[in-house]
């Protein structure tokens, strides 16, 4: 397969999620859905063109028709212009690339994760994938925090699988926004401040972390604290994965290349690299 | 078999000969005094004496700035049609070659990179050998990189032996017989020995960030880039995409970006993964020494000594490689 060319895809559907946030849908050639075809936690390049290329995490389930979606941030020079993009809009796709979340290391245990802000996007995926095989592993619990209320991601979706028992959600925002009506139960605190009060087996549970940079040392330390040892909590890094596939330089990670090594990594393989965890 | 040897004053008919086979490229002193890599003019010579040439021989495989792909409504993204035609490099140093060995660890391996294939598979590589000057430092620090060449030439009193390294060799030597003789001469090791070393053992350590030499490092560089532009195997190349003014076309180049420039680690919104110069010399050094992803533990630096001399703040990675890999010794 050449992954050096973008395969063709068409905008099927774009729905705002915040003022700044999409969820866009994608259709590729369900007779060839190779981009569609991932594991959750592994990324694709997403072109417009024109414009540029710009590597996103896969945000859905794997589908077998082909389509895709996508939770993307309209911040960059590429992603800003996707914020007016209408269905029927040609982009290119390639991917998937990298390593995804070890769901098969989940199998049997309780696995708790963790998403802060856009970091809800990949970890929506793997929670859709574990759903999907509820059988694979034990309890299921989400912590998730984001800026302020309307910055909540998915929340809906969320709110209706704690409704319906199948996960364990725990919401914090950093401040309260001027959003009235924030979700039920929804602490004001920072997003390591909800494991304080967090009941888990540390002998069975596998932990899944996505969010900002900035998070990641309190999470780990935090989970720690929890008695999760390192090889059991897996993290998603961000880097800037221009090629995808390990020749541009751009998204090391000590020795590693974030972008076929990672992005997703385990606590242990990352012990010691400088600038892994900010 | 006796080595073949080949006089000096027939290496104009040996040139000659081999333009039979491609275009002929070599070092070439220019009217500014600066010797590159060119075409060599026929009726000339090049100029042997040079011990490096200002850039290295990876711009024939990797161009500076090149397109990798153009869009049209109509056909989407597609590879340029490029044509490539054979091309022959005439007096490599074993530095270089080995560089391009590195290049093609990075660019052949398990998906070529098309570009970069097609051009490879076009080259014919005549090496040369030489004596390495205060700048180089391949006799210093031998390299697991091999300096493999179709045609290596070794400077003798008067002429250079002249032996094949491949099928390709071959059949060139085979079409250049009729100004070679066998001589029963001592051909003298020349500076390959120095590559195709074992490599030691990767080290597992991570780079002690507290060291000062990093923070002396950064505080002299002036962050001009030169070091990776001279460099045979830098090969970091940033990507770019240029929409054309019909609106419905584009293309998308890649060219040679520098790990030591603030850009390279910058992502949407101004966030920086390598914020301070010391940690951005800390990731160039992991690359050229340590390597990254699958040449983990194969160090790219192959002592052509272009970094040294062109630097402007006179900086050098190597006496802090070096040292640090005394290190090893104490592990």
């Amino acid at each position: 397969m050449n992954n050096n060319v973008p395969f063709p895809a068409v905008v099927s559907a774009i729905r705002p999620l915040t003022v700044e946030t999409s969820l866009i849908t994608l259709d590729t050639d369900p007779h060839h859905p190779v981009a569609a075809s991932f594991l959750p936690g592994q990324f694709l390049e997403l072109s417009l063109p024109g414009v540029g290329e710009f590597p996103v995490s896969y945000c859905g389930f794997p589908s077998v028709d082909g389509s895709i979606e996508l939770c993307i941030r309209h911040v960059g020079h590429v992603t800003t212009p996707l914020q007016t993009a209408a269905p029927g809009d040609g982009v290119g796709v390639r991917g998937p690339f990298g390593h995804g979340f070890p769901l098969s290391a989940y199998s049997g245990l309780d696995l708790l994760l963790i998403a802060g802000g856009l970091g809800m996007a990949p970890l929506r995926s793997l929670l859709l994938a574990l759903l999907k095989q509820r059988g694979l592993c034990g309890r299921l619990t989400l912590l998730y925090g984001a800026r302020e209320t309307g910055a909540l991601l998915f929340l809906d979706e969320l709110l209706e699988m704690q409704k319906r028992g199948v996960i364990e959600l725990q919401l914090t925002v950093d401040r309260p926004g001027y959003c009235l009506n924030g979700p039920p139960d929804c602490r004001v605190a920072m997003l390591p401040d909800l494991m304080d009060q967090l009941d888990v087996d540390p002998g069975r549970t596998c932990a899944a972390i996505c969010g900002p940079p900035v998070v990641y040392p309190l999470l780990v330390s935090g989970l720690r604290l929890l008695g999760l040892t390192d090889n059991r909590i897996h993290l998603s890094l961000e880097r800037r994965m221009k090629c995808g596939v390990g020749r541009c330089g751009h998204c090391a990670v000590g020795t590693r290349l974030c972008c076929a090594d990672g992005p997703v990594f385990s606590l242990a393989e990352l012990a010691g690299t400088e600038g892994a965890i900010v | 078999m006796a080595p073949q040897y080949i006089a000096s004053h027939n290496l104009a008919a040996l040139l000659d000969r081999l333009r039979r086979y491609g275009e002929l490229h070599g070092p070439v002193r220019g009217d500014d005094e600066v010797v590159r890599f060119a075409a060599i003019a026929p009726g000339t010579l090049p100029d042997l004496s040079a011990l490096r040439t200002l850039l290295p021989p990876k711009k024939y495989l990797l161009h500076p700035q090149e397109t990798i792909l153009n869009y049209t409504a109509a056909a989407g993204y597609q590879m340029p049609a490029e044509e490539v035609r054979p091309l022959i490099l005439f007096g490599v140093h074993p530095c270089d070659l080995a560089g391009i060995n590195y290049l093609d660890r990075v660019f052949l391996g398990d998906a070529p990179d098309p570009l970069y294939a097609a051009r490879r598979s076009a080259l014919t590589l005549i090496g040369i050998s030489c004596t390495p000057d205060e700048f180089c430092s391949c006799h210093i620090s031998p390299s697991p990189l091999n300096a493999l060449t179709d045609l290596s030439l070794q400077s003798l009193a008067d002429g250079y032996a002249i032996s094949s390294g491949s099928p390709r060799g071959d059949e060139l030597l085979e079409g250049v017989k009729e100004i070679l003789e066998e001589r029963d001469i001592a051909v003298p090791e020349d500076t390959r020995r120095f590559f195709g070393q074992v490599a030691a053992e990767p080290l597992r350590q991570e780079l002690d960030a507290t060291l000062p030499d990093w923070q002396t490092l950064a505080d002299a560089c002036l962050g001009c880039g030169a070091c990776s532009i001279c460099c045979p195997t830098c090969y970091c190349f940033d990507v770019l995409e240029f929409g054309g003014l019909d609106g419905r076309s584009a293309v998308r180049l890649r060219q040679w970006d520098n790990c030591l420039l603030k850009c390279h680690a910058e992502v949407a919104g101004g966030m920086s993964f390598q914020k301070n110069r010391a940690e951005r010399f800390r990731y160039r050094y992991r690359h050229k020494f340590r390597g990254f992803g699958p040449l983990q533990g194969i160090p790219s630096c192959v002592g052509c000594g272009r970094c040294r001399v062109v630097c402007p703040a006179g900086l050098d990675l190597r006496p802090l490689a070096e040292r640090l890999d005394e290190g090893r010794h104490e592990q």
